[in-house]
Formats: C-alpha cells, structure tokens, sequence
C-alpha cells in the first residue's frame, strides 16, 4: 500500500504538470462534442437555448430534406475528387522530382507548388473566383483572346459542374503539400536500396513505382490520404467565398449547411444534427489514421 | 544534369505547366491591384498597369489595418499557449508506455483533425455567456484548446529525436521530470518548436469558420474582413486583390523565410518527424 502511495507521489511530482493542461483541454473538447450531441437530440430552434429533449425529431427532418442529400452527394464527390486526383497527380510529380534527381529544380518546383499551402482559402477562393467568372473573368478572357472560344465554360455558374470547379481550387492548393509529404516517404533507405536493386535488374520506371515504391509506402499514403480527406471534408471558407452554396443549393456541401441552418435560420438543433453527421464522417475517417499512428508512436 | 532524355522532356513539360497554373492567379492578382477600375474594364488582365496605382494598397491597408492587429493578437496568443501546452502534454505522450498514455493518444489522435463543426455550438454559447466574445479572449480560448492536441503530437514527434541518454544521466543525477523537460529537452527542441509555432501560427490565421461565428466588430479577424470586402466590393477586384495580397503577406513571409521549419511541421503532422 504505501509502496503504491509514493509510486502515485512520484507520478504526479513528475508528470501532473505536463499531463494537467493536455487532460483538461482533451475533457473539455469531449464535454463539448457532448453537449453538441445533446443539443441534437432537443428542440433548439431561435436564438435562447431550449434544451427540452425530443429525441430523433430534428434528424427525422434532417434526412427529409432533399437539401441535406445533396449536400451529402457534394461532400462524396468532395471526397472522390478532391483526393484520389490530388494522391495520384502528387505522387507522380513526386517520382518525376526524385528521377530528374535536379536540386535546384526540385527547390523551384516545391516554393512554386507549396506556396497555396500558406495562404487561406478565403484567399484562394477570391483569387479563383476572379478566374472563374462566366463574363469577364480571366480565363474566359485568355480563351478570347487565343480564339478558342470553344474551351470557354460557365464554370461556377453552371450548377451541374460547379462543385467540380470548387474542387479543383481545393486540389490547386493542396498538390504541394502532397508532393513533400510523398518526397520524404520515399527518401527511406531501404526503400532506396530495393529501388536501386530492381533497376540493376531492368525494371522500367513506371514499373519500379508501382509495384516496388508505391506497396512500400502505404503508410504515408494512408497519413496523407486522411489528412486530404478530413481537409476535403471540412471544406466551408472555399463554398462560402466562391458561390455560397449556389447556383440554388448546387454546390452546398454539410458543412456550409450547418452554417446557415445554425447561425441564419437559428435552426441550432437542426445545426447540432447535421454537426454530428460531419463528425461521424470524420471520425470513420480518422480512426485507420488513429491506429496507424498509435503503433508507430508505441512502437 | 538529367541522364534520360525522355524523363527530361516529361520533366520540363511538367514543369511549365505547373508554372502557369501556380504563377498565372497570383500574377494576375499582382498585376490587378496596382490597376485602375478603368483599366480592369479593358479585360488586358495579363498586362501590367502603366501608371501603377499604389493608392489602392493604402486604400487597402486602411480597410483591413484594425483586423491585422486583431489577427497578430489571436494567432500568436494562441500559437504561444498551443505550443508551450501542446510542448508539456506532447512530452509526457512520448515518454510514458502506460497504459493510461496508450488510451490519452488515442483521445487525442480522434481530436487532431476535429472538424471544427463538432464544438462550434458550444463553443460560441461558452464565449457569449463568460463574455469572453466581446474580446479577444473568446477566440484565444477557443482556438488554443482546439490546437493543443495537434501541438502535442506534433511535439511529441519531435521529442522522439532528442536522446534519450541525455535525459537518463540527468535522472541519475536526481533530477526531476520537469526539471529535465525544461533544462535539457525544450533547449534542445527549439527547431521544434518553431516548426510546430509556424504551423499553428498559419493554420490559426487562415482560419474562416470559428472566426466568423465568434468575431465582433471589434474582434474582426482579417479573414472575415477580406470575405467582407470581397461581398461588398463586387465590381472593385483591385482593392479586393490588394487586400488579399496585404492579409497573405505575415503567413507568405513566414513560409518563404522559414520554409525548412513550415516544411519539417508538415511532415511531423504526417507523423514523418
């Protein structure tokens, strides 16, 4: 017993100041997730809170709605789109950096693809949505100006292929970031030693990446994929600045839904719903990531 | 330098592609800023200005000068509390194997990406019910609380480099846990250190959604701001884009000058420390 008593002494004379404010900020992003989850389950509509419980009644409306379908519709193809491109166009700008095997181009090329990454997507969407413009925005006015007026396109305006647009800003900025990320997962030594054996035995190039360097990296590309993933997920500032959810609703994706219906139509219950809905989405994302993490960390 | 021929044609093919679609919008952006409104309507959007118009960067400036001041108050505030907890917490995660540290990381690994959305509700009532919401507090609290569990790891990956001899010597010396952390780890740290400050210091300023549901029009942060002029000044892209380039200016000097710590953060956060 008292063996056990100072071990407990010990623990917290050491530990208690580094482990206090990491338990309290952890317990309290719980309590809140929590608090989130019981606000879903009330009645909360208007702007005093009313936490009178009804049960399943604002989810019931929720999956009634046709606009939370189509914001479900967004956000997979937000998923799809916004990702498998974004790993695949990585991953070979990555391979080709690592064969032309130049310093100074490899410096160029990754300021040049890496600086988006620094700058907000408010930023960025008021960039593109300059270029966007139908009328007189930049790219249409380039093709003008080339005569190729049959590459001109409605781009944002056209609500049939608007998300794609926003998407492709998305990718825009964050191929940078997974180009470096892919760089360092190659940069392993014995990944470059079996490289290096499969081309003294003539392996082509596009084989060695495949089927060597790719099955060899599949843990960087499960980090990287979940961190595009939950980015391409969270997605708000890029729908909010760009076309706010139009033309209609076309390029509405959950998370701007939970915008409007918390802090506009004061729907917070509704707001609360459609917030536990992003995060179990993300939460299934994220727990593969979890895991892969946790057995390198105790490794 | 290239040995194949074919890769050195695909290289630089590549090459000028991305060159156009990563240089042409923040040229365009440059080029727009410094025109008059009537030089916009010519749609010569490739053309730089002949009599570049620096009044529109004071006109800017003017507009978003109280939300920059804001932003450096929040984002280092912030970037200073996440590091200095997320510094304590990441250290007690990479040196303790108990039990009870194996299920923490796992608390905190599904945290680390937490859509802001899961908390926003909350979030907001916590800061208009202390009143924290009418100063700056109210998103220094928040935005630090949502940091710390990425701090930690982040900081915790780059403990896992520092030997562990060092720290092992000192314990037979007799000194404590806290002792070590703050006399031989953090010291060593500080490339660390920086890289996880950078990493907050960027993520926090670019930040929209929390700073749009929590900021006052004395706590306006410089993303809102931009997001209002560019709603309000539809026809005037060569203020919106002077403002953009004024609000991107701290994060974009912060990359380009210490682009190897912004580089090492985000690999950390792709647990590659």
């Amino acid at each position: 017993m008292a063996k056990r008593r100072s071990a407990f002494i010990y623990f917290i004379k050491n530990w208690a100041i580094f482990l206090l404010p990491l338990l309290v900020t952890i317990g309290f992003l719980y309590f809140m997730l929590f608090w989130t989850m019981y606000v879903s389950f009330s009645d909360w509509r208007g702007t005093a809170p009313n936490y009178k419980f009804v049960g399943f009644k604002w989810y019931k409306l929720m999956f009634s709605m046709d606009r939370f379908w189509t914001d479900f519709k967004n956000n997979i193809k937000w998923l799809l789109i916004g990702v498998l491109p974004t790993l695949f166009a990585a991953l070979l700008i990555a391979y080709l950096l690592e064969l032309s095997g130049s310093k100074k181009w490899e410096a160029y090329i990754r300021t040049l693809i890496l600086y988006p990454s620094a700058m907000s997507f408010v930023v960025t969407g008021t960039i593109w949505s300059w270029m966007y413009q139908p009328d007189r925005g930049v790219i249409n006015t380039i093709f003008d100006v080339m005569g190729l007026h049959m590459l001109k396109g409605r781009f944002i305006t056209n609500p049939e292929t608007a998300t794609y647009w926003l998407i492709l800003i998305f990718i825009w900025q964050f191929l940078g970031l997974a180009v470096i990320i892919f760089q360092s997962s190659f940069r392993s030594s014995e990944l470059q030693s079996i490289v290096e054996s499969a081309l003294v035995d003539g392996a082509s190039r596009m084989r060695i990446l495949f089927q060597i360097i790719v099955p060899n990296i599949r843990g960087g590309i499960l980090i990287l994929a979940s961190l595009l993933l939950i980015s391409a997920l969270k997605v708000f500032d890029i729908v909010y600045i760009v076309t706010f959810g139009g033309p209609g609703y076309s390029t509405d994706v959950l998370a701007f839904f939970m915008f409007i219906a918390t802090f506009q139509q004061h729907l917070v219950s509704l707001g609360a719903g459609l917030s536990m809905i992003i995060f179990l989405m993300a939460f299934v994302i994220v727990v593969p990531y979890t895991i892969y993490a946790f057995r390198r960390w105790f490794a | 330098m290239i040995k194949n021929r074919r890769i050195q044609w695909i290289f630089f093919t590549v090459v000028l592609i991305l060159s156009v679609i990563y240089l042409l919008p923040i040229y365009v952006m440059l080029v727009t800023s410094l025109k008059t409104p009537y030089e916009i309507t010519q749609r010569l959007y490739l053309i730089p200005s002949l009599k570049p118009q620096f009044s529109n960067y004071v006109q800017a400036f003017k507009r978003i000068y109280p939300s920059l001041i804001n932003s450096i108050i929040i984002a280092s505030t912030v970037t200073g509390l996440a590091t200095f907890f997320g510094g304590l917490g990441g250290y007690y995660l990479s040196r303790s194997r108990t039990r009870f540290s194996k299920v923490l990381f796992i608390l905190v690994g599904i945290t680390l990406y937490l859509p802001y959305q899961a908390v926003l509700i909350p979030l907001v009532q916590i800061a208009a019910k202390t009143g924290m919401a009418l100063t700056h507090w109210g998103m220094i609290f928040s935005y630090s609380i949502l940091n710390i569990p990425l701090a930690s790891v982040l900081m915790g990956t780059f403990f896992f480099s520092i030997p562990r001899e060092l720290e092992e010597a000192a314990e037979a010396d007799g000194a404590s846990k806290p002792q070590i952390f703050f006399r031989i780890v953090s010291p060593l740290s500080l490339p660390g250190y920086a890289s996880t400050a950078i990493l907050i210091f960027t993520q926090v300023w670019n930040e929209f959604l929390l700073a749009l549901c929590l900021s006052t029009p004395e706590t306006t942060t410089v993303q809102v701001k931009l997001a209002e002029i560019k709603g309000s000044f539809v026809a005037l892209y060569n203020i919106q884009m002077a403002a953009a380039l004024i609000g991107v200016i701290v994060p974009l000097l912060l990359f380009l000058l210490l682009g190897r710590y912004f580089i090492r953060g985000i690999l950390a956060g792709a647990l590659k420390g």
